[in-house]
């Protein structure tokens, strides 16, 4: 609840920094160091909150425990993280850069009602919060008529999203007369209720579309690729993540009752995700647009979390989210600095900026799930939670095809860079600045793939 | 005379039945009048009156022309602003129940929208000539 | 109460001909007009169902504003040449029976609940008084964070509508 409030108030405060302040190197400095102390307020919200006992604020709208609390500390601090990647890249967007961090904590106010909620309407706010200053960032760029048809479409296909999210929401309602997720478990004591299913089908659907999932993964290359990169970089990861603990929390806790309904709704689309994702990703030609098929693949492994009910799933989650996500916001680092985004583009990258090089495939070989990297452990406590659960052991099977692939065309863009001839051109220079927080991102990517355990301490 | 007599009952849909009845009368009057000259009024149709009557001078080019950006700003600006007021209405209603509580919530509220609007104005957003 | 049947079913096919008119018709400027229709189906409905602020409220938002912005924007695009490209037929028939299985599918799931889960007796709840009590007491959170919905999409009408 602080953390909702600190963000609100930093997100107006980052709305009046652009009228006061006219130099954008000013603005992005300041909206780090907000962000920073909005970490700050996470970290003192998780020390103060019991650990046993969830905290339920105003009438059970929020119900905030450990677990929602740590997740908002790791994403923010991936949010602090994010800035100091792709700060210099983000003023170069457009005029209104206070704007855009504003946004940013707003979606972050999302994020946080999105772990806490404990009220359909409080999730579909949420859902909005963090939905609207999407569509705003991806049509940020105004001269770009890629970015303006990324906006229009997302904002289309996610309003018509948003209303069927509502039409499960009101069906469920319907069947139980409450808003109230706890509550919603009685659904096992009455003789079966058709309309709480068609409900449970319709949220589905929606969560499939906001954490790009297949069949409802359309909108992804397209808005991924014509956002302005920065925008990319958040909107993949952090906003993702955000989606993701929505629907593990809705599903797992009021229609776990029912899961021998949508488990293998679930298994269908996780399976269709991986498919999808993997196998398009390996016929793009531009780095970026493989990034968005890649994201649409590591939803599908995320997808896990949901589908197998169990600790190790809630832990996996965790883990997936934070892995992937620093992983991800590095590759984009690396890409804004490259002019030409196609694999072309990468070609003697190694010569010409070695540590560019280094980093990046260390977040290359985090994404395709080699071992010593955080992306190795995140699979891996994925894959392990569905096996636990038992009802889908094809899926794995088929899970680890999917990432045999996905190494394929993470190391094409190595190759590339390596063993390939060529003089990549910089859109801007790398200063030191950038060189010290890109190893940091590397070394916390191994981190997390040596001692994942760290990311489970303060749940 | 069943439907006047519910109609002052306090709070049931039959309040509105006046201004259905109105609604109704409002309509058919239209729509009786557009059809009574349709079939009353003579016929002549020449080419020069099936042009569009724009004050005798001949039109020119055509109506469909991409217009500023600003109409829309301020347009939706309004939508935010309208949305915003109609929560005032509920909370009227039950100003004195609602008490301090009430009134702290519906100040937060305005407050936010305080912001909002400076911001707008800071912004430039209202001004008509750059 | 015959009337109200009778209402109720007027209204209930005026909305649901003038959905499918908004639809069906080619004329964008007629599919506004048909959805302005349709939003004052609903807005009788909710009165019939005695909640009479939703339908002002509807009436106010979306009939008066949001369509009459739609509006705006469809007169002011050139829509003068009928650009609207030829749809693939087999896509089409693919979008009917999907959404033909996922009607059946609502329709099938409505049968089996019944009239019992209808509640058929006039209630309070959605008059103004009551709404408010609610809406400022128990929902006073989503009430107040919906205020970072509205600054988000100011900042949205900044960002995208004013010129740099």
């Amino acid at each position: 609840m602080k953390a909702i409030i600190a963000a609100t108030i930093i997100g107006v405060v980052l709305m009046f920094t652009g009228i006061l302040v006219k130099e954008k190197k000013g603005i992005a400095t300041l909206a780090a160091i907000l962000f920073f102390l909005l970490l700050g307020v996470n970290i003192w919200e998780l020390s103060t909150l019991d650990a046993n006992q969830p905290q339920a604020f105003f009438n059970n709208m929020l119900r905030i425990d450990r677990y929602s609390v740590w997740f908002n500390t790791l994403m923010t601090a991936c949010t602090v993280l994010y800035v100091m990647l792709s700060g210099r890249e983000i003023q170069k967007v457009g005029i209104h850069v206070s704007d855009y961090f504003a946004l940013m904590s707003f979606m972050l106010v999302g994020l946080y009602m999105l772990s806490g909620y404990s009220n359909m309407l409080v999730l579909f706010l949420g859902i909005e919060i963090i939905s609207i200053p999407q569509y705003i960032l991806a049509g940020s760029d105004k001269k770009n008529l890629k970015s303006s048809e990324a906006s229009l479409k997302y904002f289309l296909m996610g309003a018509f999203t948003t209303g069927i999210l509502l039409m499960g929401i009101t069906l469920l309602y319907g069947a139980s007369g409450t808003f109230d997720i706890a509550r919603f478990t009685f659904l096992q004591a009455d003789s079966l209720n058709p309309m709480a299913l068609c409900g449970i089908i319709f949220l589905i659907i929606a969560f499939a579309f906001k954490v790009s999932a297949a069949p409802m993964h359309m909108w992804t290359p397209d808005v991924y690729d014509g956002s302005p990169t920065p925008f990319t970089a958040f909107m993949s990861t952090v906003v993702k993540a955000a989606a993701f603990i929505a629907f593990i929390k809705l599903f797992h806790i009021s229609f776990n009752s029912l899961s021998g309904h949508w488990t293998m709704i679930i298994a269908v689309i996780t399976a269709a995700t991986l498919l999808v994702g993997n196998v398009t990703a390996v016929f793009q030609q531009s780095v970026k647009r493989m990034m968005a098929y890649s994201s649409i693949a590591q939803a599908g492994f995320m997808l896990f979390a949901v589908l197998s009910i169990s600790a190790t799933s809630w832990q996996g989650l965790i883990i997936y989210a934070v892995s992937y996500t620093v992983a991800t916001m590095g590759v984009f680092a690396v890409l804004m600095k490259l002019k030409d985004f196609t694999y072309d583009g990468f070609n003697g990258l190694a010569k010409r900026e070695p540590l560019l090089a280094f980093v990046m495939t260390i977040f290359l070989l985090s994404l395709a799930g080699i071992p010593l990297t955080g992306g190795f452990m995140a699979k891996y406590f994925m894959l392990t939670a569905a096996v636990e659960q038992g009802q889908v052991l094809w899926l794995v099977i088929f899970a680890l095809l999917m990432a045999a692939i996905s190494v394929y065309y993470y190391f094409r863009v190595i190759i590339a860079m390596y063993f390939k001839q060529g003089s990549p051109e910089m859109s801007s220079p790398v200063t030191a600045g950038d060189r010290l927080v890109l190893v940091a991102t590397a070394a916390l990517v191994i981190l997390l793939g040596v001692a994942p355990g760290l990311l489970l301490k303060f749940i | 005379m069943d439907l006047l007599l519910l109609a002052t009952d306090q709070n049931t849909p039959f309040n509105y039945f006046p201004i259905a009845l109105q609604l109704v009368v409002a309509i058919g009057f239209v729509i009786v009048m557009m059809v009574v000259t349709h079939l009353l009024g003579p016929k002549r149709r020449t080419s020069d009156k099936l042009i569009n009557f724009e004050s005798g001078i001949p039109s020119v080019g055509n109506a469909r022309q991409p217009m500023a950006i600003k109409y829309f700003l301020v347009a939706i600006l309004f939508v935010l602003f309208d949305v915003e007021v109609i929560f005032f209405y509920p909370y009227a209603i039950n100003f004195a129940e609602l008490g301090w509580e009430g009134f702290k919530a519906v100040l937060l509220f305005v407050a936010f929208f305080l912001c909002g609007f400076i911001y707008i104005v800071k912004k430039g957003a209202l001004e008509w000539e750059e | 109460m015959v009337i109200q049947e009778a209402l109720f079913w007027f209204l209930t096919v005026m909305a649901i001909v003038c959905a499918l008119g908004v639809i069906l018709s080619r004329n964008p400027i007629s599919s506004v007009l048909f959805l302005i229709a349709t939003f004052f189906a609903i807005s009788g409905h909710y009165i019939l169902l005695n909640a009479q602020f939703l339908g002002i409220v509807n009436i106010i938002v979306y009939a008066g504003a949001i369509m009459v912005l739609f509006l705006f924007v469809i007169m002011l695009m050139n829509l003068n040449a009928d650009t609207e490209p030829q749809k693939n037929r087999l896509i089409q028939f693919a979008g009917v029976i999907s959404g033909g299985i996922l009607f059946l599918v609502v329709l099938a799931a409505m049968r089996t609940v019944g009239g019992t889960a209808v509640d058929h007796t006039t209630t309070d709840i959605g008059l103004i008084k009551n709404l408010g009590k609610v809406l400022f007491t128990q929902y006073v959170l989503p009430f107040e964070i919906s205020s970072v919905l509205f600054l988000s999409a100011m900042i949205g009408a900044i960002v995208i509508g004013k010129k740099e």
